[in-house]
């Protein structure tokens, strides 16, 4: 597991080119789960209880120190990613625009209200969404229920949430957009999984690599089964 | 979908998100431009200096030399270049890259293009693979806006990209009428400001905010097709700020305009300056129109050498996320150009097909020429990118250089295609070992075998049994001597063991000459001493009323390289060239 990220030098220099990687995650769930208030939360570590509906869509930006961890098992080194953090409007109305942004984004934000059942039920069809507009088939998604600290109005019970997150195969986190319990460590979550699937697809080996290079994979020598040198 | 949809108010809201994700965007494309650039050099650094004997087995990316049994290197799995265990990066713990194929691995991660590549996947058909879908409708946006400008008529910033008569004739035309210019002089302040309010919802002073000019820079020139606008009368234009801007404009198509120029037909170069001129007098209606063309971009390409042929072979897969080469009308009709630099004449340049209306055009072209192995080692390659416009206008998008001299043609698992990220102009090619290049020779080798003379495809030549080496001189190219003299050439072959051959030929008038004349012969070498052995070459100019004659060039041709083609076909003529080295001290001969 990768260390959690940091808060960067909280200058207001978001506006440079000086990070290493540029992460693009989403959110999406119904109107007034709290997708907004969620990032509100993880990036500015505010509460905002007010309801203002989303109009379209909206980013918010943080930077973060991401850890990964190396091959060998110890702490690996350290990089600056900037994550712009996409909210969509979670209203019927808008919904062309926002699923249309879903292709951009490399990970994503499932978010459903603990206090509403519709909305739990509707995650079924974000998934369907998801699967068709996302960049691929099986994109990285976390499952959250928020509005935890609402615990006397709960109406979705978490071994239900689990159940569902693990058919999917997916992480499940409830969290408190109000609290902050557990939202850095949905979005460190989902950070780690994109970070781990970008190695992934670089580092596919020759399988894939049909479309035009296979030849010099397929050709090269035996590589010497010498142990690695670092 | 579109945002014609939404309220007008939503749809202020949208947008300025949008801009806000513009801003993000320029900032992470400039640092994947750096990232590339990085990269880069880095494969620059690694390429192999000249100074070595070929066939010695040095690491690709130190030059450290490796033993046969200590150290001996291991092959990278990714460029199949032989590394030592100092320029190695592990992946994970079963698996290592040498330092530039990290790198590489590394910018694709960084650069998102890990991301661009499985999206593709998913998605193959989509032509805008590397547009953001926030890219995409605010351009489609400002397309609809009704904020608009009203083209200037006639408009000599459209000019830019035309074949200079006719630059000049609408620059002509401008100049006789200035109406039409003013005009649009009052349009763009108009829409300027227009613009500025919308942005900043403050009905305020727009002079305290020049800043916003910026913002807004790029999207005039999209919406110049565009009619009317209405304005409020009451609005203060700002002169200064304009005028500011326009200045640096026009600074900044100076240079992107030499950019364009490259080294494209020089006949383009003296309707550049038509246009430079012809620019600083229409300053104000300059504004908005280039938006700096910036490379970007990838190429594809493999190499490969064909020793039977003795053929340079570079394949040309494709171009991905090239820029616009006409960044106004978003068209793109890219070829791809290969030069073996230092050499840039005509008759050597090889080109691929113009592919209409692209940005990732599919070349899948194969470019030959023919020219020796020994000399690649001396060569770089240069492929840049084009957008061809009309005839004579050509748009430069980027280039790739790779020095062959590290290149291990020899392998066949160095010939896959690979992405290489597409540069800038670069001056002078880093090649390094780049020479003076007099001129080039022309040969053909064979080696045969005495005692088998008869068995004629008999490929079995033992290393021991001693044969015969035949040079034959076909010919010099670029050779720049006067035209009436005479010339021998004088073979000098150093066989291990501090032996020497020489052989000259006769001498012989300029002009189309036997080839027999030509031959140098060296008998009684074994295979096994040509493995090791260099053949130098010199041309000689002879000159019958003087003392001395003169040494031209130098060519030599050394090791595996002149071994290899005769050893795989012994008893077969094989044809060479070599580079000629111009002479710097005269010798006798
Ligand atoms: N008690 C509590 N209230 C929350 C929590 N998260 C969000 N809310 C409240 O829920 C309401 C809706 O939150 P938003 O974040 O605006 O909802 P949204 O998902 O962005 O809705 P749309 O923009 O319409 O899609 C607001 O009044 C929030 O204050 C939480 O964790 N606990
Ligand atoms: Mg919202
Ligand atoms: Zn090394
Ligand atoms: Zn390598």
């Amino acid at each position: 597991m990768s260390q959690f990220p940091e808060r960067f030098s909280a200058g207001s220099t978001m506006t440079d080119g000086d990070y290493d990687y540029l992460i693009k995650l989403l959110a999406l769930g119904d109107s007034g789960v709290g997708k907004t208030t969620f990032l509100y939360r993880y990036t500015d570590n505010k509460f905002n209880p007010k309801f203002i509906t989303t109009v379209g869509i909206d980013f918010r930006e943080k930077r973060v120190v991401y850890t990964a961890n190396s091959p060998n098992g110890t702490t690996g080194k350290s990089f600056k990613v900037h994550l712009q953090l996409w909210d969509t409007a979670g209203q019927e109305r808008f919904r062309s625009l926002t699923t249309a942004f879903f292709r951009d984004a490399m990970g994503f934000l499932l978010m459903f209200d603990l206090t509403s059942q519709q909305s739990f039920l509707n995650v079924r069809n974000w998934m369907s969404q998801l699967q068709a507009n996302a960049y691929c088939e099986n994109p990285d998604i976390v499952l959250v229920g928020n509005k935890a600290d609402l615990a006397d109005q709960r109406e979705v019970q978490e071994k239900q949430a689990k159940e569902l997150a693990d058919k999917y195969g997916i992480p499940y986190f409830e969290t408190s957009a109000a609290t902050g319990t557990e939202v850095d460590k949905a979005v460190v979550t989902l950070l780690d999984l994109v970070m781990k699937r970008m190695e992934q697809c670089v580092d596919k080996p020759a399988l894939d690599a049909q479309n035009g290079e296979g030849t010099s994979k397929l050709d090269a020598p035996p590589v010497n089964e010498k142990k690695c040198a670092c | 979908m579109d945002l014609s949809l939404l309220q007008a108010l939503e749809r202020e809201k949208v947008l300025e998100v949008l801009q806000r994700d513009k801003t993000l965007r320029s900032v992470e494309e400039d640092r994947i431009r750096r990232l590339k650039l990085e990269l880069q050099e880095l494969r620059r650094r690694g390429a192999k200096s000249f100074c070595r004997q070929y066939s010695e087995r040095t690491c690709a990316r130190c030059q450290r030399p490796l033993g046969k049994f200590w150290n001996s290197g291991a092959v990278c799995r990714g460029c199949s270049h032989r590394i030592c265990s100092k320029c190695r990066v592990c992946v994970s713990p079963h698996e290592w890259k040498c330092t530039v194929c990290h790198a590489y691995r590394d910018v694709k991660i960084k650069s998102g293009e890990w991301f661009m590549e499985e999206r593709a996947k998913k998605f193959p058909r989509e032509t805008d693979k590397h547009d953001t879908i926030g890219e995409i409708l605010l351009r489609s946006y400002q397309r609809l806006s009704y904020i608009a400008i009203v083209p200037p008529t006639p408009p000599p910033v459209q000019n830019v990209f035309t074949p200079p008569f006719n630059r000049l004739s609408s620059w002509k035309n401008s100049k006789g009428s200035p109406k039409p210019f003013t005009k649009s002089m009052e349009d763009l302040m108009m829409s300027f400001t227009t613009r500025i309010k919308k942005i900043s919802k403050s009905q305020e002073d727009v002079r305290a905010e020049p800043d916003l000019l910026t913002v807004e820079h790029g999207s005039i020139d999209r919406s110049q097709s565009d009619t009317a606008i209405n304005i409020s009368a009451n609005q203060v234009p700002c002169f200064q700020s304009l005028f500011k801007r326009s200045k640096e404009q026009v600074q900044e198509r100076r240079r992107s305009s030499s950019a364009l120029c490259g080294d494209e037909d020089t006949s383009q170069s003296s309707g550049y300056s038509g246009e430079k001129r012809g620019s600083s007098s229409s300053t104000s209606t300059d504004c908005g129109l280039i938006e700096s063309s910036g490379v970007t971009g990838e190429l594809e390409l493999a190499l490969a050498y064909s020793f039977s042929s003795s053929c340079f072979e570079v394949v040309v897969g494709a171009c991905r996320n090239l820029t616009h080469g006409d960044t106004k009308k978003k068209k793109c009709h890219p070829y791809v150009k290969v030069y073996l630099l230092p050499d840039k004449s005509q008759s050597t340049k090889m080109k691929t097909a113009v592919i209409k209306n692209t940005t990732d055009p599919i070349f899948q072209e194969t470019l030959q020429r023919s020219i020796a192995r020994e000399l690649l080692a001396s060569r770089t390659l240069q492929a840049s990118v084009w957008h061809s416009e009309t005839l004579r206008r050509k748009v430069f998008l980027g280039e790739v250089l790779i020095p062959l001299d590290s290149w291990r043609f020899e392998d066949s698992s160095t010939q896959g295609l690979m992405w290489y990220p597409l540069c800038p102009k670069t001056e002078q090619p880093q090649g390094g070992s780049v020479e003076q290049v007099a001129g080039e020779l022309l040969l053909r080798v064979k080696f045969s075998s005495l005692t088998q003379i008869c068995k004629l495809n008999s490929t079995g030549i033992g290393p021991y049994e001693v044969g015969q080496f035949t040079v034959v001189i076909i010919g010099v190219q670029n050779l720049s001597s006067s035209k009436h003299t005479s010339s021998f050439i004088k073979g000098c072959l150093a066989l291990p063991g501090e032996r020497e051959m020489v052989q000259r030929t006769p001498v012989v008038k300029k002009g189309p000459s036997p080839a027999q004349a030509h031959q140098l012969t060296f008998s009684r070498v074994t295979p096994h001493e040509l493995q090791d052995a260099s053949l130098q070459l010199e041309v000689w100019e002879h000159a019958p009323f003087s003392v001395a004659d003169k040494l031209q060039g130098t060519a030599t041709l050394h090791g595996g390289l002149l071994w290899q083609p005769l050893q795989q076909a012994p008893n077969v003529w094989h044809s060479v060239s070599l580079p000629l080295r111009a002479n710097i001290n005269n010798r006798k001969p």
